[in-house]
């Protein structure tokens, strides 16, 4: 991808080499580390100019600082999230609700819908989830000593507790996942195509949640009111597409992260397996050395920021796995401590667009977690394969092979 | 021992919560009620723990004499 002209109001000592994209250990590597490739920029100062950070390859500024990174969220007047980045695949302009919505209009959706993803909310959930992640596991378990557990398990997990969730059927998972593959990691010709099938899809879903309704989420977005009216059909599109692409394959990503630290690392694993109470604090441990998410921000005026001159329209970028490694924020931030406390993580961002499904996803990465290690023995990388890391806009891992033989 | 709620900078992350759910509660959206916190005796570890691991700063512990009062 062609970086574009770096602009003339940046000052050419504050452009650095550095891409989520392009750097180094970035791209599809087998036996990569994307997150400890990323923890070298703590060593520089706290903000620069990267010429190519986003997947169409405009240049950003990086906020390396998990306080700055804080500050920049938490500050939703002077960065705005509103960038259209799944409508500008189509050529459109309109918002995914609430995540691309500043305040105010964004605190009437998001009390919409935050009832639904609630820590309370999602205890209900729960029984659903663990017997998924039981039946899954157990078939596994029935069917050998080794899996893809991306195939196997993080995919047809995540993927299908978020269908439920929607009010969508299963049997169309995979078609579902194909399309968020292409959306997130397709090239020119695919993600358009995605997105419109996506588009197209959520449109007739909410049709038919309107002719005839359910006891589903879709069902609920079609009814219910903001301000004494109903949603239009572009706010019901906004809601449903962003709910659709947010929950596809960042728990997938996650509960893979997870398992790969823990076969690399057979005494933690065997700590969890033999002290399973110990597992939700080490969901957030690993969630910090293991994020999965770009932020990206627009500048809505200009400010000068810990001495970068930040104009009107420049992107920021907050890399929640920069702000995970910030030695200033976490003691030793390159050590997993399954113990940790204190532990402050920005895995699901910080500020006003804090992750809405948040809670529901670090039930689903704990209920994995138990569930696996109570019901699969130790496990290793299998001999002879390398699960393949990649950075970029959602960090992910592939073909991960477990042996349990 | 008090902790120091700043409600408007509450997001919902929920992970004081999580540690100590006696002490801090959530409303319906599952953000932080308004007020200060008094912390009994038995609880301060976990209350300390929980205001630690706000990612927005919005728990602050309050150890101050009169606070224990």
């Amino acid at each position: 991808m062609a970086a574009n002209p770096v602009p003339d109001h940046v000052p050419p000592e504050m452009v650095r080499d550095f891409s989520l994209f392009t750097s180094p250990g970035m791209a599809p590597t087998p036996n990569g580390d994307p997150h400890a490739a990323v923890a070298c920029v703590h060593a520089g100062p706290p903000i620069f100019y990267s010429p190519c950070n986003t997947r169409d390859g405009r240049g950003t500024w990086v906020i390396t600082r998990a306080t700055d990174q804080r500050r920049v969220l938490q500050d939703a007047e002077s960065f705005s999230s509103h960038r259209s980045i799944f409508a500008s695949a189509l050529g459109e302009k309109w918002p995914m609700i609430p995540l691309e919505l500043d305040p105010p209009a964004h605190g009437v959706f998001r009390s919409l819908l935050n009832p639904l993803l609630s820590p309370k909310r999602v205890t209900e959930l729960e029984p659903a989830i663990r017997e998924r992640a039981i039946m899954l596991i157990k078939r596994i378990a029935a069917s050998g000593t080794s899996c893809d557990v991306m195939k196997d398990f993080a995919f047809p997990f995540a993927v299908n507790i978020f269908l439920r969730f929607l009010g969508l059927p299963d049997h169309r998972l995979d078609t579902f996942v194909g399309w968020a593959k292409d959306l997130l990691h397709g090239d020119d010709v695919r993600r358009p195509a995605a997105a419109r099938t996506i588009v197209a899809f959520i449109d007739e879903l909410a049709a038919m949640r309107c002719k005839e309704p359910v006891d589903d989420f879709m069902t609920f977005i079609v009814q219910t009111q903001v301000e004494g009216r109903q949603l239009t059909d572009e706010e019901v599109r906004g809601i449903g597409v962003l709910i659709f692409v947010a929950g596809l394959d960042t728990v997938a990503a996650a509960i893979g992260f997870d398992l790969a630290y823990l076969a690399r690392n057979l005494k933690d694993q065997e700590l969890l397996r033999s002290e399973p109470d110990r597992i939700a604090l080490a969901a957030e441990e690993l969630l910090r050395a293991y994020p999965t998410v770009q932020i990206t921000r627009v500048a809505t005026k200009d400010i000068d920021f810990e001495g970068a001159p930040i104009r009107k329209g420049d992107y920021v970028s907050c890399a929640t796995m920069i702000a995970n490694r910030d030695p200033a924020e976490f003691e030793s931030p390159n050590t997993v401590d399954l113990a940790r406390e204190g532990n402050r993580h920005a895995a699901f961002g910080y500020g006003p667009h804090r992750c809405l499904g948040s809670h529901l996803a670090r039930r689903e990465i704990v209920i994995g977690l138990e569930e696996w290690l109570a019901r699969i023995p130790a496990f290793r990388i299998k001999k002879g394969t390398a699960p393949i890391n990649y950075g970029g806009h959602v960090f992910g891992i592939e073909n991960l092979i477990l042996d349990w033989s | 021992m008090r902790i120091i709620v700043q409600k408007a900078k509450c997001q919902g992350h929920a992970r004081c919560s999580a540690q100590a759910p006696d002490v801090f509660k959530l409303d319906d959206e599952g953000y932080i009620l308004p007020g200060d916190i008094e912390v009994a005796e038995g609880e301060q570890r976990l209350a300390s723990r929980g205001a630690q691991s706000c990612p927005e700063r919005a728990l602050e512990l309050d150890r101050t004499p009169a606070a224990r009062g």
